[in-house]
């Protein structure tokens, strides 16, 4: 009788030699897959890898299969890491998949659709989850490499359109697999230093592949759960990146970011001086009134009192409007120094240094007393002259009728 | 004045001058929103110049903590 090998015997033996064997042990390969299954009790993955000639069983357990950052599907091209072993009850051996990943630009552009409707579906990328961009941002932070031409695009035009602007920059790869930790950890880092007005974070274009990064569920999470708005500026224009969807606002290069990241200070300062001119105006016009109020008392005070007085308040007048049209005249050039005239000017005009010249305001608890009308005779009153006040009682009145009423 | 945005400062300027300007206001209440405007002009104009345009870095010490590093040399290019 020959000598014989029980089937388990020579499967075992068989499981032992590919044990062994240093390539079987641990390799990538590239397939499509098949026959996909998931068994939802186990958790485990059955699936068939095969290519034009040819196919091979495969199984990823729960463990790994919990880590898959995709959804395998049939159909697509993976690749995958493992080992061959035999499975010895059947005597047919199979692939123990460690780990898979898409194949090739298809593979990867499955991988962003089904990555896009997972973050979608967190509300990542909701519209009313959007911050606005302050108006008036001074410090801006940026999460960019600093060897980079994005930095330089950012710095340039941030100092062109404000001079003053200040950055905090974090470096970071943007580039790699270091990349995604790295970017989201500089948005988490401004926020946690919190005094800067806003983030730029993005890189000067690329490949396909060199974006990567920002379509990473990692820099994803961190723009969506930055309290700070974020500029997205990753140099492309066709393709958002996932990046772009999360962020407050998508420029298409570094150079826009920086554009809408900073208001432009010369116009901030156009419409800041316009603001001061009509502020001028109005008191200039009030002044006016005021002054033609003071006119009619000074003409009854004239009755009494030689006519060089009116001269007098004449000449004042006109010193007045001389150094008004003075300020106006100078705000029109010199633009650096605009304001202070302005502000000059305003002081100038103001009703206080009218009461400063001799005249008092008589009030009592409702306001600027206009008539006799709204007063009676030992009512309190309040007379404000340049330096205080005098607390008064009313003891008599008595109508007067000016010579123009 | 109480510390403020300037964004904030340049609204209630505006405020201030369309109150000013289309409102019948009674000259004490015109001259407490006039002074008020003045600061607010003074202030803005301050505050439009005192960024000083610095370029820093900001890293994580090993402890954790946060610094700021100078590095104008960004700048110059």
């Amino acid at each position: 009788m020959n000598p014989y090998l029980s089937v388990s015997e020579l499967n075992q033996y068989i499981a032992g030699l590919l044990d062994q064997d240093s390539v079987l042990h641990d390799f990538w390969l590239k397939g499509e897959i098949s026959g996909f299954k998931l068994y939802q009790q186990s958790g485990h993955i059955y699936f068939t890898l095969k290519d034009k000639e040819s196919s091979l069983s495969a199984v990823m357990f729960r463990s790994r299969a919990r880590r898959l950052d995709f959804q395998p599907e049939n159909g697509m091209e993976v690749l995958v890491r493992g080992s061959i072993s035999v499975f010895a009850p059947q005597g047919r051996y199979q692939l123990y998949a460690e780990e898979m990943q898409p194949y090739g630009i298809g593979g990867v552009y499955l991988f962003l659709e089904q990555l896009k409707a997972k973050l979608q579906q967190k509300g990542y990328f909701d519209a009313e989850k959007k911050k606005p961009l302050p108006a008036y941002a001074r410090r801006i932070g940026v999460v960019t490499s600093q060897d980079g031409a994005a930095l330089r695009d950012i710095l340039r035009v941030l100092k062109q359109r404000h001079q003053g602007v200040e950055v905090v920059l974090v470096h970071s790869a943007v580039q790699g697999a270091e990349a995604p930790a790295q970017i989201s950890r500089g948005i988490e880092l401004l926020n946690r230093y919190r005094d800067v007005d806003l983030i730029i974070v993005g890189r000067g274009g690329g490949s396909f592949e060199d974006l990567m990064p920002f379509n990473s569920e990692e820099v994803v999470r961190a723009i969506f759960e930055s309290a700070l708005p974020v500029i997205s500026a990753v140099g492309h224009e066709v393709d958002n990146t996932l990046a772009d969807l999360a962020a407050d606002i998508r420029a298409a290069t570094p150079t826009q970011a920086a554009q809408m990241a900073v208001a432009d200070l010369a116009q901030i300062n156009r419409e800041f001086d316009q603001l001061s001119q009509r502020l001028i105006r109005i008191m200039q016009r009030r002044m006016q009134q005021e002054n033609e109020i003071l006119d009619r008392l000074m003409m009854d005070r004239a009755w009494q009192r030689p006519l060089t007085m009116i001269e007098d308040r004449r000449q004042r007048h006109g010193d007045l409007s001389q150094q008004l049209l003075k300020a106006v005249a100078k705000s029109m050039d010199a633009p650096q120094k605009r304001l202070m005239v302005a502000v000059t000017g305003l002081d100038r005009l103001s009703p206080l240094k009218v009461i400063q010249r001799g005249y008092a305001v008589v009030r009592n608890n409702e306001g600027i007393i206009r008539s006799i009308d709204s007063i009676q005779s030992g009512d309190d009153i309040i007379i404000s002259v340049w330096d205080g006040e005098l607390q008064a009682t009313v003891q008599q009145k008595e109508k007067v009728v000016r010579w123009n009423q | 004045m109480e510390p403020m945005k300037f964004e904030e400062a340049l609204k209630r300027l505006e405020e201030i001058v369309s109150q000013l300007e289309d409102g019948e206001l009674e000259l004490d209440e015109a001259i407490r929103l006039f002074e008020e405007g003045v600061k607010l002009s003074l202030y803005c104009q301050k505050e439009l110049k005192a960024a000083d345009g610095k370029v820093q870095k900001l890293v994580q010490t090993l402890t954790g903590d946060l610094e700021l590093e100078d590095c104008a040399d960004l700048l110059e290019d």
